[in-house]
């Protein structure tokens, strides 16, 4: 709800650039996120705003960065798709679309290497898979045992491309089959379904059986980016956002007797306060000074 | 070897000078390790790894696959997660296919991370001709003089070969270490004590009055015979060895020029947006239009054909005759 909250807010502002929002795969990220520890890294795709606000980062911070303010979580200077608090567990975005993948592989032997008994994690879009650095690193993650999970959040479309057309196996998670993986293809937008695949997931990465392959099959509600055109018809889009998995939780929850109508309107007003919180503190803060644009270059 | 050598080195070959200087760092800081093509048990290529595997074992000393997109992206990942790998890419054709994760991630980490994150790993790679063509011979390190947040040197000496890697591996951010293939069997005087050589310091190879050629890597080699062969025709020559490409050591490049008052650039790379446009760029903006001249390899591909290899390439004769030119040109 947080995601959803924070990203509506966002695109509503006039002057965020363009962002990449996530809203339909909130049960994803937050799914996802459960199954991590303190000692565990997150390392995501452009498509990072739930990743990041799932995985604890201040939600004020991550605004401050997303509007370009001194007070983000990277000074302003990584922006959308570059969002990073390692500190939290959170190693970082980054833009180049399967370009974190090796990366994620790094942090991975890192973590073997020093005996840690922590797991990395690399969230990606079903635009990475084809792309050639994901199948050298699962090749060497496999090789070595990396403590690495791999996780591709299929939201059907690359940018304009559906997945049909561009990826040729039949569930994603096939191809970590073939390098001996655990591998599951796993509905995306039951956020139950997605926090127990990935404990299932990430505590056998854990234990030492080497790296696994995780697929959520999930649906974006908006276009590639608040600057993108829609591709889909609004037939379409409405039948697709029929299917919100923040909804359908809130749902099963209350079905269950786990949570009344007075719990979820005071979810909804925490959540509220939390995105005015957010937008407020950045809109508090200054850009950076100009000189900044030579600080930490080297 | 020959006893000839000054007190207090060793003459050994630059391949065994950048083993040295491996076994040294390894020694010294248990977060480096080596990642590579056949740099395990086989030595390197050109057994400029001798010897690691041996001593510090298959954790350190990591064999690869034929993928150098994963390789850099996983050294730099590990770099950013706190050790300091030498990813070898045995030729540096093949560097084009880990630009990505060096260029967009590894140099761009530190700022885009406002400071929280740096890349501290050395990519070594292997420059210049040597018979093996159009696609394991070429010298790109111009290409990389222009990427922010990333460090290149580019030695010609074992000694130098010995002290910048060093230097190389304490570095915090992402530094390219530019070896040649026509390098490794040559002996030099390396200091017996364990040293460093910072990084960014041209060295001054040969003093002279009447024109500055600044070179580096392999090309230092032409452009001291060129040199040889100009003093007998009765001109002065002083040799600058970059060593370093970024940052470039302009301090010392100017101070020359400006007694010299003619600079030739010499490299084994293409001339266009080579490494002497960027020197003479920055002479010129320091000392005005001095007279100024380039040589490097003609552009086409560098064929492994016995006759067209060595057309392509610069040798002394070719730097004599431009060298000729350019101060007649002043002359006159």
């Amino acid at each position: 709800m947080l995601i959803r909250g924070f990203e509506t807010a966002l695109a509503r502002r006039p002057d965020h650039g363009f962002q990449l929002l996530s809203s339909g795969e909130e049960a994803v990220a937050v799914g996802l996120c459960a199954a991590l520890r303190d000692q565990d890294q997150l390392l995501t795709g452009g498509r990072s705003i739930g990743p990041a606000l799932a995985r604890g980062l201040d939600p004020k911070r991550v605004m401050a960065e997303l509007l370009g303010k001194i007070s983000g979580t990277n000074r302003g200077k990584g922006g959308r798709g570059h969002l990073a608090d390692p500190a939290a567990g959170f190693f970082g975005a980054h833009a180049v679309v399967g370009g974190n993948i090796s990366i994620a592989a790094g942090v991975a032997l890192s973590m073997q290497m020093s005996g840690t008994n922590g797991v990395a994690v690399i969230l990606f879009g079903d635009g990475a898979f084809g792309a050639g650095a994901l199948h050298e690193v699962l090749n060497i993650a496999a090789s070595w045992r990396l403590p690495l999970l791999f996780v591709c959040n299929n939201n059907q479309l690359s940018v304009s491309t559906p997945r049909s057309t561009a990826l040729a196996p039949k569930n994603l998670s096939d191809i970590g089959l073939a390098f001996g993986m655990p591998s599951w293809t796993v509905d995306g937008m039951d956020v139950e379904m997605v926090a127990s695949a990935a404990q299932r997931a990430v505590e056998g990465v854990r234990a030492g059986n080497g790296p696994g392959f995780l697929e959520f099959v999930s649906w974006r509600f908006a276009s590639h980016s608040t600057t993108a055109r829609e591709t889909r018809s609004r037939a379409e889009l409405e039948e697709i956002r029929g299917r919100c998995p923040i909804a359908r939780q809130a749902e099963a929850l209350m079905a269950a007797g786990l949570m009344d109508e007075r719990e979820h309107v005071s979810l909804k007003h925490e959540v509220a306060d939390a995105v005015a919180a957010a937008l407020a503190f950045a809109d508090e803060s200054g850009y950076p000074d100009p000189d900044e644009v030579l600080v930490d270059v080297w | 070897m020959s006893g000839s050598e000054p007190l207090g080195t060793e003459k050994i070959y630059f391949r065994e000078a950048i083993a040295r200087a491996m076994r040294e760092a390894m020694r010294e800081d248990p977060r480096i390790f080596v990642m590579g093509q056949d740099v395990g048990a086989f030595g390197g290529s050109y057994r400029e790894f001798d010897g690691l595997f041996a001593e510090f074992g298959a954790a350190r000393v990591r064999d690869m696959p034929v993928a150098e997109a994963a390789m850099v992206g996983i050294g730099v990942g590990a770099a950013a997660a706190g050790y300091r790998p030498l990813v070898s890419i045995t030729y540096m054709d093949f560097m084009m296919l880990g630009f990505d994760p060096l260029i967009n991630y590894g140099a761009k980490l530190r700022y885009k991370t406002g400071g929280q994150l740096t890349a501290p790993v050395v990519v070594k790679t292997t420059a210049g001709a040597k018979g093996q063509g159009v696609a394991h011979s070429q010298c790109i390190e111009a290409w990389l003089m222009s990427v922010p947040g990333l460090r290149v040197v580019a030695p010609s000496t074992a000694a130098d070969a010995y002290g910048l890697l060093k230097a190389a591996l304490r570095e915090d951010g992402p530094v390219v270490f530019v070896d040649h293939k026509r390098l490794f069997p040559i002996a030099g005087a390396v200091p017996l004590a364990e040293t460093t050589l910072p990084i960014g310091r041209a060295a001054i190879c040969r003093s002279g009055t009447d024109l500055t050629i600044t070179t580096h890597s392999y090309m230092t080699r032409v452009a001291m015979e060129a040199a040889s062969l100009l003093q007998s025709e009765g001109l002065s020559v002083e040799v600058i060895d970059l060593r370093t490409l970024a940052p470039l050591d302009i301090e010392t490049i100017v101070s020359s020029v400006k007694t010299t008052g003619a600079l030739l650039t010499l490299e084994e790379g293409q001339v266009t947006c080579g490494v002497g446009v960027e020197v003479i760029a920055r002479v010129h903006e320091r000392l005005g239009l001095i007279p100024a001249a380039r040589v490097g390899a003609l552009p086409a591909p560098i064929s492994s054909n016995p006759v067209l290899e060595p057309a392509c390439l610069p040798d002394a004769s070719r730097v004599v005759v431009a060298a000729r030119n350019l101060l007649k040109n002043r002359i006159c």
